[in-house]
């Protein structure tokens, strides 16, 4: 089954490092930019639109590999 | 890449160096294998003189430490001891230290990949505390004693070098704080009008323990108050943080009571169960205490314990009274101490083999 992890920005290193260290170094991850909290709530539909583009790349990549 | 998670036999790494200090250190730096403080070098004479006050294999694996899954063998753990400066005799307490920070009830993976400031407070009970002259009394969290700075910090080299934990990378906290250098002290349990934490916690009175907890840092409680309710009020009162993980999730906070304090609550006939529900009730706080932002938050974790709140819903700082922790330590002086969780973690005590 393919799976896609959500990391914003702060976090991509944390998240990479990790998946390297359980063994799935090559776990797609789809970045979002941090923090949030200042966002206006378009601002962050317009993140998460972006963001479902990413996930299907990845997810496409991910089923051909 | 290959998983480090299999199951061939971990040696800890050989490395030529320089028989020089200066170059060890420089080597150290350059490598992130320090604290940001000198260090004793592990040369293999330094960790096998550690490795004879433990009966388990130098290669056993004790546990996999979050976040990087390292496997803390008991050949690492003693090397770490070695740089932090530890005596050979200091081993034991870091092996169950190890195994404690690896329980799943811990959520060591929070602690160590966090952004916020939480450090690993290490508590020893029983014979071994004196044993191992691990400050109880007088300064107990501050400098002065070996036992107490050197575990603290090969708790903390352990869970960066074989943990991963390194600052910017896979330890994300926006400050951390001094107690992450070391953080170490054993109970006064001369001075302990009631059962110490080990005994409250099952094991016997003789056993020795190594209790490890989440902790955000300290907070100096100075109350010349000389009654029980008074004395609850007051730490009750200073507990209260509107931006604290504890109300947020329901935390595990912990209250160093200074012997005199602890002589008053039992003077005026509190059993230790009796101040932490004391504790519980003083402690209590609106939850339009908090920012709407934070709230929201505590809403969605808490919303299975207190269903959905408004700004007058009452939030207490753990979930049952049962779950403050307490115990009694420091020297003579109007002081007591509460220690913040990170929230989500609960403290894990495990005897120390000898």
């Amino acid at each position: 089954m393919a799976a896609v992890t959500i990391c914003s920005t702060a976090f991509i290193l944390l998240g990479r490092a990790q998946a390297s260290a359980l063994g799935n170094a090559s776990l797609p991850i789809a970045i979002v930019p941090h923090p949030f909290g200042l966002r206006s709530r378009d601002e962050v539909r317009q993140i998460a639109v972006k963001c479902v583009d990413d996930i299907i790349k990845l997810v496409s990549e991910a089923k051909k590999g | 890449m290959s998983s480090n998670l299999s199951g061939a036999v971990e040696r800890a790494a050989v490395v030529e160096a320089q028989d020089d200090l200066d170059a060890i250190n420089q080597l150290y730096r350059e490598r992130r294998w320090s604290d940001g403080l000198p260090v004793v070098p592990p040369t293999a004479e330094r960790v096998n003189r550690m490795l004879k006050h433990t009966r388990r294999a130098r290669h056993e694996i004790v546990a996999r430490v979050a976040p990087g899954f390292g496997a803390a063998t008991i050949e690492r753990i003693a090397i770490n001891a070695v740089l932090a400066g530890c005596d050979s005799e200091y081993l034991p307490v870091l092996i169950a230290a190890t195994e404690a920070v690896a329980d799943p009830k811990f959520n060591l993976q929070g602690i160590q990949a966090t952004t916020n400031s939480v450090g690993v407070w290490v508590i020893i009970n029983g014979p071994i505390a004196q044993r191992l002259q691990v400050n109880a009394t007088f300064n107990c969290l501050g400098e002065g004693a070996w036992a107490n700075a050197t575990i603290g910090r090969a708790l903390r080299l352990i869970l960066r070098n074989v943990g991963g934990g390194l600052p910017g990378d896979m330890d994300r906290a926006t400050h951390g704080q001094p107690g992450k250098y070391t953080f170490c002290c054993a109970e006064n349990e001369e001075e302990n009008p009631w059962e110490p934490l080990h005994v409250e916690r099952g094991f016997d009175r003789g056993a020795s323990t190594v209790t490890v907890m989440g902790a955000e840092g300290t907070m100096n409680m100075n109350s010349h108050s000389k009654d029980a309710g008074e004395l609850l009020q007051v730490f009750g009162d200073t507990m209260i943080h509107p931006p604290s993980n504890e109300y947020t999730h329901g935390g595990e906070p912990f209250v160093i009571i200074g012997p005199e304090h602890a002589h008053i609550l039992k003077r005026d006939g509190l059993s230790k169960l009796d101040v932490k529900r004391g504790l519980w009730e003083t402690s209590k706080m609106r939850a339009d205490r908090m920012s709407p932002k934070d709230r929201e938050r505590a809403q969605d974790s808490r919303r299975d314990e207190l269903g959905d709140f408004g700004p007058d819903t009452i939030l207490t700082i753990a979930r049952r009274p049962e779950e403050i922790g307490i115990i009694v330590a420091g020297g003579p002086g109007t002081h007591s101490v509460y220690v913040p969780s990170f929230g989500n973690t609960r403290s894990v005590t495990v005897e120390i083999a000898e």
